[in-house]
């Protein structure tokens, strides 16, 4: 039951680099034992500009364990229509702490502690749609 | 215009139908549809445990487009990286893990910093961004 990720970064902003080409499986903390449970693939429509919780932990249905090796995996797919604006973006929250926006098309891999307090929170910058897809990984508690 | 790629595939097999996603997008300033980050800060260190460090001490400025890759290269699953911004907890990243955010280090505190645990970790790190002014000294 393996969960794995593969990133292929390029640039050319700098002449000698290489690019960046990592995969990894989702493991158990602390362990090699794969990643046991998942919220499963969602979207969410957006068309407002206040802040919305993607994921609120005390509210999952099966109660995810704190502080291990959680990740989530979130991508701005534009209006959901296949509109995509690069300049328009969603900013990302961990208990209302901003992490950063993601833009028509951007992606985020992010570990997570799934703590009560730290819900994932979607902020839209305009009122126009977005749609958000995210899946968690997480162990159950 | 400078050019920077990330693409990402995830597959799953937890749920009995399996997950397959695949993605990628070319990194733009903010607010811009055609023009590319065009600034990289590029680096590896060993991070002994015990205190935190900040991993990006020089923030560009607020508002700006970044994108964060953190990739833990230990070997023991034992050890990992805890992953704060602005003094909020984010995630572990244990040996192997890596993370790929955007940060748009909203003020001057939000500084990305990291506590190595288990043993001393060895961490990849690479800012790709825009903005930033160099200080005088």
């Amino acid at each position: 039951m393996a969960t794995t990720c593969t990133i292929s970064i390029g640039s050319d902003i700098l002449s000698g680099f290489g690019g960046i080409s990592e995969s990894m499986t989702l493991t158990q903390a602390g362990t090699v034992t794969d990643i046991d449970s998942t919220t499963g693939f969602q979207r969410r429509k957006l068309s407002a500009t206040s802040a919305v919780d993607l994921v609120t932990m005390a509210s999952e249905l099966i109660e995810p364990k704190d502080s291990v090796a959680s990740k989530i995996y979130i991508r701005n797919i534009g209006d959901g229509k296949g509109n995509i604006d690069k300049s328009v973006g969603v900013t990302i929250g961990v208990n209302a702490e901003p992490i950063g926006k993601l833009y028509g098309g951007d992606w985020m891999m992010m570990p997570l502690t799934c703590i009560d307090a730290d819900d994932v929170t979607a902020t839209p910058a305009t009122d126009d749609t977005v749609v958000l897809e995210f899946v968690m990984f997480y162990e159950e508690a | 215009m400078a050019t920077t790629t990330a693409a990402v595939t995830l597959t799953s097999d937890l749920l009995s139908d399996n997950m397959s996603v695949s993605a990628s997008t070319t990194c733009m300033k903010a607010g811009t549809t055609a023009d590319g980050l065009d600034q990289i800060e590029y680096g590896y260190v060993e991070v002994a445990t015990g205190d935190e460090y900040d991993l990006i001490a020089t923030t560009p400025t607020a508002a700006k487009a970044s994108k964060l890759f953190v990739k833990n290269h230990s070997i023991d699953e034992t050890y990992y990286i805890a992953i704060t911004q602005n003094s909020q907890a984010i995630g572990r990243l244990y040996a192997g893990d890596w993370m790929f955010i955007p940060a748009d280090f909203h003020d001057a505190a939000a500084d990305i910093a990291i506590t190595s645990n288990g043993g001393t970790n060895k961490v990849e790190y690479a800012l790709f961004h825009e903005g930033t002014a160099l200080t005088t000294t």
